[in-house]
């Protein structure tokens, strides 16, 4: 209810996991805050926008998840606290620095928030972080609650600057988006400046200081082991009498588990990790000779499984140890309690009701997310659609502009992860005879998308290059981007020219065009498909729902669609999309209040029938 | 416990709905846990959102173990079918927006007694209100999420009380506070009327 900053200490407030994470933070003397947006992390960045220059903070939406990584590096090897958040294949673009960062360690607490996304609810994949942990050598925290990200990303810096070692708080989308109760402290906010005292056979990592530093990291390692298996977050919890059944669990899937345990009248003693690399061996082993047999409840990869494996084995132990190697838990796509309920019933040989189990309905209509009213983006796809009948390969981008995979647009081949739009236009151009498009929005060609175009440029890639310049990271809730006009955690930030570095990387055939006037874009995307170099054109308009209105709610004027005139083709629903104009029992409408006046259909339709309202 | 799955359209102000009724579980003391899906919904899809009153660690609910679900689209009432068993109450919305399945692919929106007969297969009991037309009676026209509130509130089903409710729309709700709580008020009143 209060805001982050407002709540006094001993409050209870209800708190979203990442706005949680964001009081505790401020509470354990944050200095510095980074951050690129991405679903399910965007709203640690968003509520950090909002209060960092009241709390006296330094925040910044960085260019891309490397870049807000070195920041923040920057800052903690200053020694002063730093976290960077962002999602979890974010952490796939920061892996360079961190893996390395790992190596030299940090004087300033440094936490790396990645939030992970198992089922793919917005995201290219669900890869599991967990093994970054692993890869890089980073203690790991995983709250499985708001109350526990706030606890433990004060930890988390605690630890960090005991141990002088970066550490991971991974999330997942039902722990970065659940809400709950949170009971707050006092805030503490960190120094703003601290002298960065040289120490090079520290932090410069030639290979000689490297070798030296891969020894501390594995000492610090094995000191980190000491703490995980002393802390608080690694805790035994006891469902009806416990006995010498026990389940081994972290994050999310520890929530289902003790739901799932009560439920099904378990006699079962739950071993929850929240402190879970290094694994806290002794605990660990512990517990796997206090009981016969352990289930291992974890969501996507065997994580902990190959662990505690790996430690019985090392041990002798008897114990029988199950759970997705050898069947009894799935390996992909997020866990609930049916699922938990499912395998432990099976491993612990329990009848399964299968009462609670439902079909869901399949005849109703869809209602899969749409590109908005008066979306630039959906007429650009049209125009490009007219401007090459289709027989065009498409690679394209992240952003809302992906959702242009869907009919009537179509306008989506190939993609695989933010920026790789243009590069793997490089490629398609080679092998292919048809025409290719990359399309890349503006906040994405920022992040990652320049280098694939002085790439194209220098090899004499020919394809053309679609910068969807909305003036916005629209997709994630319109965080500003490098060539935002405005920037609200920077007021003196220098808007970037998209045209000066398209330009700068050497392409010598460039237009921006307003992709509401539909006859220029697809003049201006035939001729830039004659070119024999990489061209590129520039749609830019604002974001719909950014874009200023006029009293009536129109970004240009408000549409109909003359009854009399119109001839029934269906032209406005099967060339064009817009959640505004409807097609129901041959009926073509235009609803008033969803009509956001961008005036495309009116190019749109043939007859002429779609006009300007009075 | 009791377990309110909570179901509708992105923009319709599921999320702040959800919001208030964890706030008014708080308030009473209750323990309290929310969830949301919504993935790319704000372009428009389905939206679910999850309040969990009580002793729950899982914010999700699971199939047949929904007590109410409140829904503020009639379509999306249908969808959430599986929530549903002979202790649910359902609360909907008359109101309806018609996805772009419908125009495209040439599919059919369910009619209202088709969706009140389909429930009332599976739930103890179904309530329909004209949310979009009490809250425009209350000026508040926007406020259709609220005048749902009011009925999960009027309907007895969480155990909250009316004061906890009205509290928790103030601390949710910035502008036009007097109309929402007459929304509010609007919707308890047709609460009253459901079964549960
Ligand atoms: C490495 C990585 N970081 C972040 C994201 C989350 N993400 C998805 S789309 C997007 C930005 C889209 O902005 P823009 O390119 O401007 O397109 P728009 O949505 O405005 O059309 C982001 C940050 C991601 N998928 N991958
Ligand atoms: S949010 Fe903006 S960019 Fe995204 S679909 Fe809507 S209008 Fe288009």
């Amino acid at each position: 209810m209060s805001g982050i900053l407002e709540a006094e200490p001993g409050d209870t407030v209800l708190l979203m996991g990442n706005e949680a994470i964001v009081r505790g933070a401020l509470e354990a003397r944050l200095s510095v805050a980074t951050t690129y947006p991405g679903t399910p992390a965007s709203e640690i960045g968003d509520t950090l926008a909002k209060v960092a220059e009241k709390a006296g903070i330094y925040f910044e939406y960085s260019t891309n998840e490397k870049v807000a990584t070195e920041v923040a590096i920057g800052a903690a090897a200053s020694g002063l606290r730093a976290m960077v958040s962002m999602k979890h294949v974010g952490v796939n673009v920061a892996s360079d620095p961190l893996m390395t960062f790992a190596y030299t360690g940090t004087r300033g607490g440094f936490v790396l928030v990645t939030a992970d996304d198992p089922s793919c609810h917005s995201s290219q994949n669900e890869q599991d972080n967990r093994f970054y942990a692993l890869f890089g050598g980073f203690p790991l925290f995983e709250p499985a609650s708001p109350q526990e990200c706030y606890d433990m990303i004060k930890k988390a810096f605690d630890v960090s600057e005991e141990l002088g070692q970066p550490v991971i708080l991974r999330t997942t989308t039902r722990v970065a988006h659940v809400r709950g109760p949170v009971t707050v402290g006092e805030i503490s906010i960190g120094p703003k400046k601290k002298e960065f005292v040289k120490e090079p056979a520290r932090f410069v990592t030639v290979p000689a200081v490297a070798r030296a530093r891969h020894l501390v990291l594995l000492e610090q390692l094995s000191k980190a082991e000491r703490m995980a298996d002393e802390s608080e977050f690694n805790t035994i919890i006891r469902i009806g009498d416990g006995g010498r059944q026990g389940i081994v669990t972290s994050s999310a899937p520890a929530n289902y588990t003790i739901d799932a345990a009560k439920d099904m009248g378990l006699h079962v003693d739950i071993l929850k990790l929240g402190f879970s690399n290094p694994v806290p061996s002794r605990k660990m082993l512990d517990f796997l000779r206090t009981h016969d047999k352990v289930v291992i409840v974890e969501e996507l990869e065997p994580v902990l499984e190959t662990q505690v494996r790996s430690l019985a084995q090392r041990e002798g132990l008897g114990t029988k140890v199950l759970g997705k190697m050898d069947g009894y838990m799935p390996r992909a796509y997020e866990y609930d309690q049916a699922i938990v309920t499912h395998g432990l019933a099976r491993a612990f040989s329990k009848d399964l009701n299968e009462a609670g189990k439902c079909e869901p309905p399949h005849d109703l209509p869809t209602r899969p997310p749409v590109l908005c009213a008066g979306c630039p983006h959906s007429a650009t796809y049209y125009a490009v659609n007219k401007a090459t009948n289709k027989k065009a390969l498409f690679a394209t981008d992240i952003g809302c502009y992906t959702l242009g995979v869907a009919p009537p647009y179509s306008t989506a081949d190939l993609l695989v992860c933010m920026g790789s739009s243009v590069g793997t236009a490089g490629g398609l151009a080679k092998v292919n005879d048809l025409p290719v498009i990359a399309f890349i929005g503006d906040s994405t060609f920022f992040h990652s998308g320049i280098p694939g175009l002085v790439n194209a440029v220098h090899q004499g890639h020919k394809f053309l290059v679609m910068i969807l310049d909305n003036r916005t990271t629209a997709m994630t809730g319109h965080q500003p981007h490098p060539g935002s006009a405005r920037d609200p955690c920077n007021p003196g930030a220098i808007s970037v020219s998209i045209e000066e570095v398209v330009k700068g990387c050497g392409v010598k055939w460039l237009k921006v065009v307003d992709p509401y006037d539909t006859s220029a874009m697809i003049e201006a995307v035939k001729d830039a498909l004659t070119q024999d170099s990489v061209s590129v054109v520039i749609a830019r308009r604002e974001c719909a729902l950014i874009a200023k209105r006029d009293e009536k709610g129109a970004i240009l004027k408000k549409h109909y669609i003359d009854q009399e005139a119109c001839k029934k083709c269906r032209t406005c629903v099967t060339k064009f999309q817009c959640p505004a104009i409807s097609s129901i029992d041959k009926l073509q409408t235009i609803d008033e209040v969803l009509c956001a006046g961008c005036g495309v259909c009116a190019q749109v339709c043939p007859y002429k029938a779609i006009k300007e309202a009075p | 416990m009791v377990d309110v799955y909570l179901v509708g359209v992105g923009g319709q102000g599921i999320i702040t709905a959800s919001k208030i009724i964890g706030d008014a579980a708080l308030l009473a003391g209750e323990k309290v846990i929310l969830s949301e899906t919504h993935g790319m919904a704000q372009r428009g899809g389905s939206v679910v959102c999850t309040a969990r009153i009580g002793d729950r660690a899982g914010p999700l609910i699971p199939d047949k173990a929904a007590d109410v679900i409140l829904s503020l689209e009639l379509l999306e009432t249908l969808r959430a079918e599986c929530k549903a068993s002979k202790v649910t109450v359902v609360l909907s919305s008359t109101e309806r927006i018609v996805p772009l399945s419908v125009s495209t692919q040439k599919m059919r929106y369910p009619s209202q007694q088709e969706v009140v007969d389909k429930m009332s297969s599976v739930a103890r009991s179904v309530t329909m209100v004209d949310a979009a037309g009490l809250a425009g009676q209350a000026g508040a026209r926007m406020s259709s999420n609220i005048v749902m509130v009011g009925v999960l509130a009027g309907s007895g089903a969480t155990g909250l009380g009316r004061d906890r409710f009205e509290e928790a729309v103030k601390a949710n709700i910035r502008r036009n506070v007097d109309e929402n709580l007459r929304a509010f008020a609007l919707g308890f009143d047709q609460g009253k009327r459901a079964k549960a």
